[in-house]
């Protein structure tokens, strides 16, 4: 038997394993946060019957700030990162290595900038 | 009767050169896998009344060549299980006089599941994933490679987790859950698969945190 | 395929991401709208009708996921109880509960406290 090498794919480990968190985000953390954009404020419902909006999820307390990065940066990386996938599985397998850079870049770009608005806004006062 | 009653009354009453593989035509040989309608199934443990009135198709298994008939091309599936070096590998060996290795039930009900596979290929043929990308490791062989990994005995790690944790190995898999589901024995491949994905990111982070010690 | 109907369920599944992944983006740039403007401007953005109907529907697939999670969850990991091991179908139901949970806390401690 002719002698193979194996190479451990490391990163991909790693990156599978921020991908798994990203799906319990996803699972656990966004539908209510949908819920309070796209239903409770629109229609007025609770929680925001009253005069609170989403915005206050930002501005109200350090946490909420925290709750909006890791549930949009988590269902991000987990959305890309499957999404990506899934179209390697609908025949475009040979451009698999296009689509992963495109897929890491779009992450990379959308956590940057949700991550830039967030420190900003803590800096500047804007987030309690 | 089961389909395989079905292929041997053809051959033996309208047409002698069907060709396809069986053995023991009880579920544990492995040998007579097919595609039933669609489906891979072991011909022997397809049941004609469960077609009742229809009209089957029996094809060779999906994602594997077809050399005649119903007989597919195993040279993939077999190289790969060889790859995984599926005996125990020790460090050193106890000479024989000091006795066997000894386990616990515990320690035996962590990969007993997955030592079932009787190599019927039939999770291969369900698996789309293997039907895009031959290199991907594949169902029976990860689930062999983690049987061996979770034994007690065995003291090979080094040796199979390069061949688990390469691109093709436990990776490619998306959890589309059709191994486990065509599984004849119960073996639970894609399980296997998950908790190998598991082994390869703890490993991972660990060898990111502790790159001297960690194992 | 061997199963249409099944792999088309797999299928679906794993598009619920592209939902999850636009979402995600939608809400950044809604967040930009409020860098770069007003508070009030991202605040309409929530408002405009096709960005509720589009977010309506990735919450759809957003639950779809959930649950498909879930039950995921149950099948890789589960849990012994005794001799016997808990079904995904468990571990379904019990996420379910667990996510109402964590929804409410979630709206109880970063929005009405």
């Amino acid at each position: 038997m002719k002698a193979e090498t194996h190479k451990v794919a490391r990163l991909h480990a790693m990156l599978w394993g921020i991908f798994s968190l990203g799906g319990m985000i996803a699972a656990f953390l966004l539908p209510v946060l949908i819920y309070m954009t796209a239903i409770a404020y629109p229609f007025s419902l609770w929680p925001f019957s009253g005069s609170r909006d989403p915005s206050f999820l930002v501005t109200g307390h350090l946490l909420g700030a925290l709750f909006i990065f890791v549930t949009i940066a988590g269902s991000l990386y987990h959305g890309i990162f499957r999404f990506q996938s899934a179209l390697t599985e609908v025949g475009l397998l040979k451009y698999r290595r296009a689509l992963e850079a495109v897929g890491y870049f779009i992450i990379f770009v959308g956590i940057i900038v949700l991550a830039y608005y967030l420190v900003t806004w803590y800096l500047n006062g804007t987030i309690r | 009767m089961v389909v395989l009653d079905a292929l041997n009354y053809i051959k033996a009453e309208i047409d002698g050169s069907l060709t396809y593989r069986w053995s023991c035509r009880m579920g544990v040989c492995g040998s007579c896998g097919a595609n039933i309608d669609g489906e891979p199934k072991l011909t022997c443990a397809s049941f004609l009344h469960d077609f009742k009135g229809r009209t089957i198709t029996v094809e060779p298994m999906t994602n594997f060549p077809v050399i005649k008939d119903l007989v597919v091309d195993m040279e993939d599936f077999m190289e790969k299980l060889v790859k995984i070096k599926p005996w125990i590998i020790r460090e050193k060996e106890t000479a024989p006089e000091q006795g066997e290795y000894k386990q616990s039930v515990q320690q035996l009900e962590r990969y007993s599941q997955f030592s079932s596979c009787i190599n019927c290929m039939l999770c291969y043929a369900a698996c789309p994933i293997y039907g895009l990308n031959e290199k991907f490791l594949g169902p029976a062989a990860t689930a062999l490679a983690y049987r061996y990994i979770e034994d007690s005995r065995d003291q090979g790690k080094d040796v199979r987790f390069p061949i688990v944790h390469e691109m093709e190995g436990a990776w490619e898999c998306t959890l589309v859950g059709e191994c486990s589901v065509v599984c004849p024995k119960g073996v639970d491949p894609m399980l296997a698969i998950q908790k190998t994905k598991i082994l390869g990111a703890t490993n991972a982070i660990k060898s990111l945190l502790m790159p001297r010690g960690g194992r | 395929m061997e199963d249409n109907e099944r792999y088309t369920m797999y299928m679906v599944r794993e598009w619920t991401s592209l939902f999850v992944a636009l979402y995600s983006l939608i809400f950044i740039y809604g967040l930009s709208l409020w860098a770069m403007g007003s508070r009030a401007d991202f605040l309409n953005f929530l408002k405009n009708p096709a960005i509720v109907g589009f977010s309506l529907i990735a919450l759809v697939f957003t639950m779809y996921h959930a649950a498909t999670w879930f039950y995921l969850l149950g099948a890789i990991a589960p849990v012994k109880i005794g001799r016997s091991r808990t079904k995904p179908w468990q571990a379904l139901v019990l996420n379910l509960i667990l996510l109402v949970i964590v929804s409410y806390l979630a709206i109880w401690l970063l929005v009405l406290r």
